[in-house]
């Protein structure tokens, strides 16, 4: 009698110790479709390459994560990993929620990242990394072969031979006469958020604009710039010639029943396109807006650790697993987005040379332009895309860049200038 | 036996005022579970935020502290043209939709009210809008509203026009697109209302109009809308006040556009409050909206004075 008891008490000893021991990292991340699969995936092969350590990982996709991850820093229940949208970061960093990664994080892997990623997860005023992005992103034109045969235009294969604006604006009008095209031009108006500054920002930025200048942090004369104004004219102009499928137009106009020539968005698409258009469909180049220069936006979402987690080191361990070169081309393959890592890019099958998707990890790698990097980042963001949004809904251009520059330094001067940047 | 000592008189008495304190007490318990949700979900958060109105709280705190700004919020509201846009769209809504719904849920009452075949089975037809999920119904709508051809835009080709209407898209059928919507998502409410306020007119009024040779115009006209005078007063009341509320269905459908033509207060506060993170502003704009919506609720009770 006694000694089974002392087995049961030792029994119960082991059982609660090996609880004790047995750490459960919880992972946030993003609920996507074409993520879902990779993050499955990752968990799984965390899991299995950890167990012995004691250490596994529970991810959750969080539908809204941006509204989740606001009132997680208000209850201060946040999981030990998060993701979270590149360009949000300095504004988290800035009211103090993140960890900064270096310690955590693996060399090796830091330099092998691709420069504008590092530069999206580097925050300026300690000049430390506080979010790592297994992926990168790029907008460009898709296009329908079929209907740029009709209209005899020119195709462009690389960045160097892009279209010139006039080139586009003759291309569009040719298209737009094609037989069972209703708009030349799927600009993905139909999607709110973040996609409107991502995807329109490089039209300032290669007419030499920007969203906010880089050096003042003001946005007064940049954003409203005369160059601003004139490539939002013509983008408005091209609304009015009835070219742009209008927000109410849908998801699917390009892909699906095809009413559209040409979209402009990011490689996210990139499952949709292939299924919908199969051999018609063709990859061209970001168009050179004003004169030779053309840009394309890049990042995404990035892990992190809030500074709220009690599991600092094991996070790292997690991320560093997940920023592994054969996670990143995992998450390429499956998710269609470019790898963040230089030594990742010949794995991936898409992207690697000969691939359908070298011409995205081209521009990825020679015209991408970091969004600023700055706490004002979400009122940055927001004010842009309302403009943008008015601009093609009929609204003055020069008003709307005014109104957008003037919510943007009213917020920063709100912040007191969000210190310690312009000290 | 009948008559009583005096003792059980006192005992009596002495045990009617027990009853009486237990009662009360009883009754304190029982009002207990309302009043501590009325003072934790209502009154509490509005005393806080007037409170916070008052100041440049942030939602996310951050190195800048919190300071009292006394009636800058206020101040900054009142000039801020996208708060009047707001309200005048809000305001435009209220006016579209109201006399709109008011009109087809007393409509669908009467004749919902009246005897035919198969009555309660389109009484419960009648409240299925209801039972829906507004982002349910507001994706079907969508469908609807689509270019170039959804719903609405097959019928106006079907009476021979030879392009589509960008419903959502146009500054000039926007709003109106969102009042048909709302008005078929909801009416059902005061359907219901109106319905169970024609059931309590007595039926000896019609049969005495009946033999006074009264026709159905005029029984409705002089005994059906007199009868239902309260119900009209809750009626009206209840839908302006919900009209003010409109968030869902422009949040989802057109995200306030095109032009800021159907954002409305509900939404605009949540943008500031939330989206932008400036929770002081918000709160000044909800304790605005609450003055608003209750003086409206007074003026509409004055105008129409219940008997």
């Amino acid at each position: 009698m006694r000694r089974t008891l002392t087995l049961t008490a030792a029994l119960a000893a082991t059982l609660a110790l090996s609880l004790a021991q047995a750490k459960d990292i919880t992972v946030w991340v993003i609920d996507g479709t074409s993520e879902r699969p990779y993050f499955l995936q990752l968990e799984k092969a965390f899991n299995a390459a950890n167990a012995s350590k004691g250490i596994t990982a529970k991810v959750t996709p969080i539908p809204n994560i941006n509204d989740a991850l606001k009132a997680g820093f208000l209850s201060k229940k946040l999981p030990d990993v998060i993701m979270l949208d590149g360009p949000n970061m300095a504004n988290y960093v800035w009211s103090g929620q993140l960890t900064p990664l270096n310690s955590y994080l693996d060399k090796a892997m830091l330099s092998d990242l691709l420069p504008a990623i590092r530069a999206q997860g580097t925050y300026s005023p300690d000049g430390k990394m506080y979010s790592v992005s297994p992926y990168d992103s790029t907008v460009l034109l898709w296009g329908n072969k079929k209907y740029l045969k009709a209209a005899g235009v020119r195709i462009p294969k690389n960045v160097n031979d892009a279209w010139t604006l006039t080139e586009f604006q003759d291309a569009l009008s040719k298209l737009s006469k094609v037989k069972g095209v209703t708009w030349p031009l799927d600009l993905k108006l139909n999607y709110s958020g973040e996609w409107l500054s991502f995807g329109f920002a490089p039209l300032l930025q290669s007419c030499g604009a920007d969203l906010i200048n880089r050096k003042t942090w003001q946005a007064t004369g940049t954003l409203n710039s005369p160059a601003s104004v004139k490539i939002l004219t013509t983008l408005q102009d091209w609304k009015n010639k009835k070219w742009i499928v209008p927000q109410s137009g849908g998801d699917n106009r390009f892909y699906g029943d095809k009413t559209a020539a040409l979209a402009w968005v990011g490689n996210w698409m990139w499952r949709d396109h292939k299924a919908g258009l199969k051999d018609d469909l063709v990859l061209i180049p970001a168009p050179k807006f004003c004169g030779n220069k053309q840009v394309s936006p890049n990042g995404g979402w990035s892990w992190a650790i809030p500074a709220s987690s009690s599991n600092k080191a094991d996070a790292g361990t997690f991320i560093n697993f997940a920023m592994s070169t054969r996670q990143v081309a995992q998450y390429a393959d499956i998710t269609g987005y470019i790898p963040a890592r230089k030594s990742a890019t010949p794995l991936s099958k898409v992207y690697g040379k000969g691939g359908e998707g070298e011409l995205m990890a081209e521009q990825a790698a020679t015209i991408a332009v970091v969004r600023p990097v700055y706490p004002a980042y979400p009122v940055i963001s927001k004010s842009f895309g309302d403009a943008v949004l008015n601009i093609l809904n009929g609204a003055n251009v020069k008003s709307e860049l005014d109104k957008a520059a003037a919510a943007i330094d009213k917020d920063i001067a709100a912040n007191k200038g969000y210190p310690p940047f312009g000290k | 036996m009948q008559s009583q000592s005096p003792q059980v008189l006192v005992a009596k008495s002495k045990g009617k005022s027990k009853d009486k304190r237990q009662s009360l007490s009883e009754e304190l318990l029982l009002l207990l579970p309302a009043t501590v949700l009325l003072v934790g979900f209502l009154i509490v958060p509005f005393v806080m935020a007037i409170y916070l109105s008052f100041t440049d709280q942030r939602l996310i705190p951050n190195p800048v502290p919190t300071g009292l700004v006394g009636f800058q919020n206020y101040v900054q509201i009142l000039t801020d043209p996208e708060f009047w846009q707001a309200f005048r769209n809000t305001a435009y809504f209220a006016l579209l939709v109201v006399p709109f719904q008011c009109g087809i849920s007393l409509l669908v009452a009467v004749f919902l009210n009246s005897n035919f075949p198969l009555r309660s089975f389109f009484r419960s037809m009648a409240i299925l809008p209801l039972m829906t999920p507004m982002t349910v119904v507001i994706v079907i709508w969508s469908a609807f509203y689509r270019i170039p051809d959804g719903l609405f835009n097959n019928l106006i080709k079907a009476f021979g026009a030879s392009t589509y209407v960008d419903w959502l898209g146009s500054a000039a059928w926007a709003m109106p697109a969102i009042v048909l919507l709302s008005a078929w998502a909801t009416f059902p409410f005061q359907m219901l209302l109106y319905l169970a306020g024609l059931q309590d007119i007595p039926s000896e009024r019609y049969e005495a109009a009946r033999i006074d040779g009264a026709n159905g115009w005029q029984q409705f006209w002089y005994i059906t809308f007199p009868g239902l005078r309260n119900t009209n007063i809750l009626v009206l009341i209840t839908t302006t006040i919900g009209a003010f509320k409109l968030f869902t269905q422009v949040d989802i459908l057109t995200r306030g556009g095109p032009i800021g033509s159907t954002n409305t207060l509900v939404r605009y506060m949540i943008q500031q409050g939330y989206s932008s993170q400036l929770v002081g502003y918000g709160s000044a704009m909800a304790v605005i909206f609450v003055i608003i919506v209750g003086a409206l609720a007074i003026f509409q009770r004055v105008l129409v004075k219940n008997e």
